[in-house]
């Protein structure tokens, strides 16, 4: 048996395993999570389906003219950057880090075929998202262009679709393999720098853009224009997004010629690289693996870092025991760069949001609209805590299981290992989403009753979240498992994200909406709270005990059963 | 069978193997040892082609690890100290996977698994997920994927650590039959008394160096004493002095990913 069959063999022998594991002990994992996808799909092709027909119908843009090519490039060089950073990063980690590779590579089977085994792997691991957010809007495009995209603009779709993701899977690989074989000592180095760059080089471009536009008026068709022309330098003949880009639209306009042309092209270029990045691997691979593990420094002093400085003097008020303990949750997270890089990617859509919040600020919007964003905005940062707090919080109590003997051997009271972690994440979560809601409130230039009572809802949200990802987390530990987001995706961390979702619901139900919705009805920014009527505050009063009754129960959940931990 | 010719391995600029020269011969038992970090799991690392040596030639069955590596390993078995198994795979279909790997036709490959499933008395969980092994039945398992297409050298780090006296009984028995065999078997291990009952020869290194290496009287003749391994050990590295710990590789790959 040929090795590659061998590894299909292995890679359908394992997916079948796993499923059926899950499906007879936890089917009702698979429903969530094709039901959370298909909800997505569906919002996704609405939210599409609207704005390709809002385009044609009430802007005039002909969807099938080169025109639109200009969105679409811009929609696939992001999702490029994105796919060669996570195909490289997850590469690198399965390649180089993970245990199964040292037992291939002490095994007869060739370097190429264990890194190609690898490398599929990785592409097809990072790009199940953009196959979730490309197709619906291409979806949408084939309905809405013309009078409909023939039946083979559906049929190609997945074909480009695969060819293109060789392209950035292998440019991140190729990246990956180059690093640990030049820079194998300093590749956390050069990853933070390019990170830094990509993200200097957005900010730049989007101040540049800013400044040229910002007189057009935000939503006025010379804007929409100003922004298409802004991404024309992204579309040039030889880029292979823009093959994408053409080859989808020559599809959907029935031009089968040059759709094959276009398909042809993505397809010998994605082939073409994979061979080449496998044929690098031949030289690479094993050489980096050996480079990887003796190229670095042999032994690095740790401790005494700044930063472990500075959160312990921040943490005066708490008790010695209680700052250790976040302390040492603090050291072993920026210890961990397959945690931070998500942080700094996070950090990074963040700063691009502030770029674009200063336009709304300068610009001449509607009032209702101003109000309908600043309530989105505190959604949106409401996600983003829970989304932290489950992937980030929630381990970390399962994290300990290996270690738990000196947790809990240790001469303190537990709960204080609990209310460490809560003070940890809750920090994060105030400091970082109380910045981001008064910043974008005041940049809408929204009245000081609406500042006033997000930030209490922010401060519920991250509290709340902290405490039942928390509390959650001791309640559900997983402490067999040692991959943080497998604890995440696992039983007990998707029902604290189905429970964090629920707790956004009612705190945003009860607490703002009803007050921005009174605003709205009201056309009047400078409403003094004795305007606001009294079953407003009920409601908002009931969101408050919603909120103070989720940050208590799992807390205390928590606490007693770890008090009875057995270990 | 194993051959190593002025073999320096270093980690920038530390060595963790100096100069090390050995020769190991067809059917001979091989005990590797020497106090934490003195350089014993890079030299099996480079025996397997995992890492590459500084200077000088590792040699398996002829064959120059480093420009004929696929032809080596094909001829090679390694048991690392925690050995890896896919978790979402039965035994059997481990089993299965290591036999097509080493291209096993079929019915020897058939022939063959059932005789480790015996050997290794797999009956009771062989075809349950090997997620749900204790450690025991996890290191039989391994064993067994080891010796299944009968290997010209096995490799052991360490193959006793968390075993109950029954399966240390039945791994002591598997070696000594794999060197009946005619295997090469090259044993790392803290556990003394039993190098000094499977072994033919001994080698101890420390601090990378190989200090002593011979039949156990040849170890007491150069530790001028006549105790067991365990004193003739103590005395040979303590003249050496306590060994600067040396990270293996998947240590130092955490060592020099941190901050």
């Amino acid at each position: 048996m040929s090795p590659a069959i061998l590894f299909q063999k292995l890679r359908f022998r394992l997916a079948g395993n796993a499923f059926s594991l899950l499906w007879n002990h936890a089917w009702w994992r698979i429903v969530i999570m094709g039901y959370c996808c298909a909800v997505l799909w569906g919002f996704l092709f609405l939210l599409s389906s609207h704005g390709f027909h809002e385009l044609k119908t009430r802007w005039n843009i002909p969807l099938q003219q080169s025109l639109i090519d200009l969105p679409f490039d811009m929609f696939f060089f992001t999702l490029t950057i994105l796919l060669i950073f996570s195909t490289g990063l997850i590469l690198y980690s399965s390649l180089f880090a993970g245990r199964e590779s040292e037992f291939l590579l002490a095994s007869p089977m060739p370097d190429d075929h264990v890194f190609s085994y690898k490398l599929q792997g990785a592409i097809a691991f990072s790009s199940w998202g953009f196959l979730l957010l490309g197709s619906p809007i291409l979806m949408a495009y084939g309905i809405e262009v013309r009078d409909g995209a023939p039946w083979y603009y559906y049929v190609a779709m997945p074909l480009f679709f695969l060819g293109f993701l060789l392209i950035p899977g292998c440019i991140g690989a190729i990246a990956c393999l180059l690093v640990v074989n030049i820079l194998p000592r300093h590749r956390k180095h050069f990853l933070v720098g390019f990170i830094v760059l990509v993200i200097a080089l957005a900010v730049y471009w989007g101040v540049s853009w800013y400044r040229e536009s910002r007189n057009f008026g935000v939503g006025s068709r010379p804007w929409f224009e100003s922004f298409l022309n802004e991404l024309s330098y992204l579309g040039g003949r030889l880029v292979p997004y823009h093959w994408m880009t053409r080859g989808m639209r020559y599809a959907a306009i029935g031009r089968t010629e040059a759709m094959l042309y276009n398909l042809a092209l993505v397809w010998s270029h994605g082939l073409f690289l994979y061979v080449v990045t496998v044929w690098l691997a031949t030289k690479l691979y094993r050489r980096g693996f050996n480079r990887i593990a003796s190229g670095g420094t042999l032994r690095k002093k740790y401790g005494g870092h700044w930063m472990d400085r500075s959160l312990t003097a921040l943490l005066f008020p708490l008790d010695a025991q209680t700052r250790m303990l976040i302390v040492k949750d603090f050291r072993a997270f920026r210890r961990d760069p397959a945690q931070w890089a998500q942080i700094l990617i996070f950090l990074g859509m963040g700063s691009m949001y502030f770029l674009a919040m200063r336009r709304f600020y300068e610009s001449d919007l509607r009032y209702s609209f101003r109000i309908g964003i600043s309530l989105l905005t505190l959604i949106a940062t409401g996600f983003l805590m829970c989304a932290y707090t489950g992937r980030f919080i929630y381990p970390m109590l399962s994290l300990e299981g290996s270690k738990f003997w000196i947790l809990g051997l240790l001469p303190l009271d537990r709960s204080r290992l609990l209310v460490g972690k809560f003070v940890f994440s809750a920090i994060g979560c105030l400091v970082a989403g109380q910045f981001l809601i008064v910043f974008a409130n005041y940049m809408l230039g929204m009245p000081w009753l609406i500042v006033v009572v997000h930030s209490l809802t922010i401060a519920l949200l991250g509290l709340g979240f902290s405490a039942l990802s928390v509390g959650l987390g001791a309640c559900m530990p997983n402490f067999r498992e040692t991959d943080p987001s497998k604890v995440a995706i696992g039983f007990g961390g998707t029902v604290n994200l189905i429970v964090g979702l629920m707790f956004l619901t009612m705190v945003v139900v009860l607490l703002p909406m009803p007050l921005q919705l009174f605003y709205v009805q009201s056309e009047n920014l400078v409403l003094s709270p004795d305007m606001v009527p009294w079953y407003y505050w009920i409601g908002m009063a009931l969101g408050v005990l919603v909120g103070v009754g989720t940050i208590i129960a799992p807390m205390r959940a928590g606490v007693i059963a770890l008090r009875r931990m057995e270990f | 069978m194993i051959e190593l010719m002025h073999v320096t391995k270093s980690y920038g600029n530390k060595l963790a193997v100096d100069d090390l020269n050995l020769s190991i011969r067809g059917g001979e038992m091989f005990a590797f040892l020497g106090p934490n970090g003195a350089g014993k799991t890079t030299t099996i690392k480079m025996l397997c082609g995992l890492l590459f040596p500084t200077v000088g030639t590792v040699r398996i069955a002829g064959f120059d690890i480093a420009t004929h590596g696929q032809e080596a390993r094909q001829r090679i078995s390694y048991v690392p100290d925690t050995p890896f198994l896919y978790e979402k795979l039965t035994g059997r279909e481990v089993l299965n996977f290591i036999a097509d790997m080493y291209h096993m036709p079929g019915e020897k490959a058939k022939r063959r698994i059932d005789e480790m499933i015996e050997l290794f008395n797999l009956y009771l969980f062989v075809d349950d997920l090997t997620q749900n092994y204790s450690h025991g039945m996890r290191q039989r398992t391994v064993f067994a994927a080891a010796l299944l297409h009968e290997p010209d050298v096995l490799i052991v780090d360490e193959p006793t650590v968390g075993l109950d006296p029954r399966s240390i009984r039945l791994l002591k028995d598997t070696l000594r039959n794999e060197t009946k065999r005619g295997a090469t078997v090259f044993l790392s291990t803290h556990s003394l008394d039993i190098a000094q009952e499977l072994s033919d020869r001994i080698g101890i290194i420390t601090q990378g160096r190989l200090i002593g290496c011979g039949t156990l009287d040849e170890l007491r003749k150069q530790a001028e004493m006549h105790g067991n391994l365990e004193e003739v050990f103590l005395i040979l590295t303590e003249e050496e002095g306590p060994a600067t710990p040396v990270p293996d590789s998947s240590e130092s790959v955490a060592v020099s990913a941190g901050s």
